[in-house]
């Protein structure tokens, strides 16, 4: 039950968003108006008169249009050929691909995109993807826009520039309702904030009377919790200039190649010592995934040298890193860290399924592996506390947490995050936060690589910043600036030191 | 619906529509008498014909078909099996059939050249053939793993070429036993009685140790995928294979060695019908049980139990259906009930959510009720 006497109204030309935690019910909603859902009980009143939506089809015929968090793009098609998809304009039956790129255009243009119909969608960066899915969804007529957690994925300087499209949006008279998380980012931009909780709407306030601490608390429902969830501090407690511990990492001028063919490390040095974290800072796509794969086995390396844990990192396999001591926390949850379909304790196995308490001899441990997983869910408050369900049953922040757990319970002497908090409520940012801090407590050197740049900020001790492979900016504790970073995060070299 | 049910449940709905929808079939073009009159002797076929047995005490009647039924469950288990391991790895093996010809002709061979006692004997033939098996079964998991072969292409290839090599060539040519007096004989040399699988119910009956063996191998095959770590491996690399390989899963390996082991299974599949039945390679080996083991797999939900139970039924039917004939129904409706069973079990999903709809239906009714009976209480 995801959804339980929830209640919305949006006003005509109005920018709406709406927040709460992980599993409080936006997406539901918003599947609700977006005809995906069909609701159980409950009306739903269109310009004063009940409608039914029985698909998608329905909604966008009414002009509702929505842009998921992850986007629905033919990768190998262009802007244009994305854009008309489903309802394309021919010529004697044939697609008619100039009129395509003309009237796409015709539509950027009027609502002040900047987009070269015919660039392919696979070598636009995310930010002007997410344009794309912005434009198809205005070029089928949408006068309601929603929008999934449109930032997640941004840079703050896209993000800026996302909210000015959003308001530009609606001064031309649409409609725009946001999902989000980011409360201050909400604030910035919204004329409305709906707060929902469990399935239920709590309260709807105006943008300019409210704050983000009393959205927070709204949203957790409880005032003790509300203080931790009012965003990061702007100085992380116990970050400190120059970790002293001996070297986990060091690397020499790594090189080695994305997927699509093309180089993605292009000669990257860095060092990183027992009890620091080490923030990996950039636009996305820049190189920091095949780092963090090269760091863990996955990925070789064309070129450079290092040492990892006292071995070579050249050669190194996933096994061969999980053995030394590497722990990972991948960005891609379901492809790369866990077995959807295999239960909560055969996820908690995975990667130490061959050493007790997981196993003795060649046979599964059956009773210590019950045994560990209980521990961990207690010990991470993941719901439902129930060892045996599928993974997949499990909302995304209570995946990512049975994750986390793993990892850290093999008590690791490197660990390598990426986008640990990608998607997760507040309530479980903070717990993976603190948890993060803990095992640098206890003495591993953490990479974390991260785009959401005030993740960044508040938990590392150290910032280098990626651009087309290389570093180009490298920040003790004490120098760690956001505007300097941003640049640097564009490409200009600064801060090396 | 607990999880169980979920994966039990479709198989069966589907068995038991394919057997309405035959009947139906019947019924229609004779009329609905012959219908049930000629499942009955299915059923008689199958189990054996109780009745006549328990009125005029005639042993035979209940023995033969127990034989049939056996030794087809057996053949179809182990084919289940070698289809439904290779499932496990994410691998897809239409190469059963290749795999159990070599089997057959490994077993067939030690069984007649090696002389050795019983006990040796048969353990030998065995894994001969399990091994012949693995062999070429291997040949497609190499290629796949090396080189990104696709492993339903290589293996459909790797048929042709078995049942060329072996029943084209090496069956009637190099291998061929050398005929006795005027009697011509096909096929390879008859094995030696030490080598014969024993019958467990004597002499009227064919059923012999291959039953109880493929179904201790379902067994083991399962006890493996649950409960040990290198099964639990390889349904990891089956599921989600980046996610093994990241663990630190040898992936490679597993889906090799699944694949091995699909072939091994195989192999035991010829050696039981040689061993258990034939007594020599045949000319040919007949009916494509490696074909049937894919739909046993898929309506066993690729569980190794599954499969057996699978198996067992279909083994039933289809030694039952020749005494269908009796009726003027043709023999091959067992068939045709499978591949209806095959075609309902593909819509798995279907079923789920026909299911689930009507238990949702059943729970929106249940308030309804407690609503009248709270005032009375």
């Amino acid at each position: 039950m995801s959804l339980e006497d929830a209640s919305l109204d949006i006003a005509p030309g109005e920018l709406l968003a709406v927040v709460g935690e992980n599993g409080a019910g936006k997406s539901s909603l918003m599947n609700v108006l977006y005809g995906l859902y069909h609701p159980d009980a409950g009306t739903f009143l269109m310009d004063g008169k009940p409608v039914r939506f029985k698909s998608p089809r329905d909604a966008i015929a009414r002009g509702i249009g929505m842009v998921h968090q992850h986007f629905m793009l033919v990768p190998t098609l262009t802007v244009a050929e994305n854009v008309v998809l489903g309802r394309e304009p021919t010529k004697r039956g044939l697609l008619d691909l100039d009129r395509a790129c003309d009237e796409v255009a015709a539509t950027a243009k009027r609502f002040g995109f900047q987009l070269d119909p015919r660039a392919r969608v696979d070598t636009l960066t995310v930010g002007s993807q997410q344009k794309v899915e912005i434009v198809k969804a205005l070029h089928r007529g949408a006068q309601v826009l929603i929008l999934d957690e449109p930032t997640a994925v941004l840079t703050p300087q896209e993000s800026d520039e996302l909210s000015q499209v959003m308001r530009g949006l609606v001064a031309q008279g649409r409609t725009v309702v946001l999902i989000s998380h980011k409360l201050k980012e909400v604030l910035g931009v919204a004329d409305r904030v709906a707060v929902m909780r469990r399935g239920r709407t709590v309260a709807v306030v105006r943008a300019s009377e409210t704050t983000v601490s009393a959205l927070a608390s709204l949203m957790v429902g409880e005032g003790s919790r509300g203080a931790a969830m009012t965003g990061v501090p702007a100085v992380a407690a116990g970050t400190q200039d120059a970790a002293t511990g001996p070297v986990v990492l060091e690397a020499k001028d790594l090189r080695a190649t994305g997927d699509n063919g093309r180089p993605a490390l292009q000669g990257v040095s860095l060092t990183v010592r027992a009890g620091e974290i080490v923030g990996i800072a950039g636009v996305d796509g820049n190189g920091q995934r095949e780092l963090a794969e090269v760091l863990t086995g996955l990925r070789k390396l064309d070129g450079g040298e290092g040492t990892l844990l006292g071995g070579p990192l050249a050669g190194l396999t996933p096994a061969l890193a999980k053995a030394r001591g590497v722990g990972h926390v991948p960005e891609d949850r379901l492809a790369r860290a866990v077995v959807k379909a295999m239960t909560v304790e055969e996820n908690v196995a995975l990667g130490r399924h061959r050493q007790p308490p997981f196993a003795r001899g060649p046979w599964v441990d059956f009773k210590g592996r019950r045994e560990r997983t209980n521990q961990l869910l207690s010990g991470y408050d993941v719901r439902p506390n129930d060892p045996v369900v599928a993974l997949q049953a499990l909302s995304g922040g209570n995946q990512q947490k049975v994750v986390v757990a793993r990892e850290l319970d093999a008590d690791p002497k490197l660990l390598v995050v990426v986008q640990p908090t990608r998607g997760l409520d507040i309530g479980a940012v903070a717990q993976v936060h603190e948890r993060l801090r803990d095992a640098k407590a206890r003495g591993a050197g953490v990479v974390m690589v991260s785009l959401d740049l005030e993740e960044v900020l508040a938990l590392s001790d150290r910032v280098y910043v990626l651009y087309e492979g290389r570093v180009t900016g490298h920040f003790p504790r004490k120098d760690l600036d956001e505007r300097a970073l941003g640049r640097c995060m564009l490409g200009a070299e600064a801060g090396h030191g | 619906m607990g999880e169980r049910t979920r994966q039990v449940l479709p198989s069966v709905l589907s068995v038991l529509l394919a057997l309405a929808v035959c009947w139906l079939t019947i019924a229609l073009t004779r009329d609905a008498d012959t219908a049930t009159r000629a499942y009955l002797q299915m059923l008689w076929g199958g189990v054996g014909n109780w009745p006549a047995f328990l009125e005029g005490g005639n042993s035979t009647a209940v023995l033969r078909p127990l034989g049939e039924a056996a030794m087809k469950a057996a053949l179809l288990t182990l084919t289940g099996l070698s289809v439904a391991v290779a499932f496990k790895v994410g691998l897809f093996n239409i190469g059963a059939q290749g795999q159990m010809i070599w089997g057959a002709l490994a077993a067939a061979l030690v069984g007649a050249h090696v002389s050795l006692p019983g006990v040796l004997h048969v353990p030998l033939a065995l894994i001969a053939a399990a091994v012949a098996g693995a062999a070429w079964a291997s040949i497609a998991g190499v290629l796949k793993l090396k080189r990104g072969v696709h492993e339903v292409i290589s293996t459909i290839m790797l048929n042709w070429v078995a049942v060329s090599l072996v029943d084209n060539w090496l069956v009637i040519g190099p291998l061929r036993a050398v005929a006795e007096g005027a009697s011509s004989i096909t096929g390879t040399a008859e094995i030696l009685p030490s080598s014969q699988l024993p019958r467990l119910l004597g002499d009227s009956s064919r059923l012999n140790l291959g039953f109880p063996l493929a179904l201790a191998t379902a067994l083991g095959v399962w006890v493996w995928l649950s409960r040990t770590r290198s099964g639990y491996e390889t349904r990891a690399v089956g599921l989600t294979p980046e996610a093994a390989r990241a663990a630190g899963i040898p992936t490679l390996w597993r889906a090799g060695g699944a694949m091995a082991l699909a072939g091994a299974l195989a192999g035991l599949a010829g050696a039981v019908l040689v061993l258990g039945t034939e007594g020599r390679y045949p000319g040919s080996l007949g009916a494509p049980y490696g074909f049937d083991g894919i739909a046993i797999a898929l309506i066993g939900n690729n569980h190794p139990l599954g499969a057996a139970l699978a198996a067992t039924v279909f083994g039933i039917l289809r030694a039952g259906g020749t005494r269908m004939q009796l009726l003027g129904v043709h023999k091959s409706f067992p068939e045709l009930i499978q591949g209806f069973a095959l075609l309902f079990v593909a819509g798995r999903m279907v079923w789920l959510a026909l299911l689930e709809r009507r238990q949702k239906r059943a729970l929106a009714e249940k308030p309804a009720q407690a609503g009248v009976e709270v005032p009375r209480a």
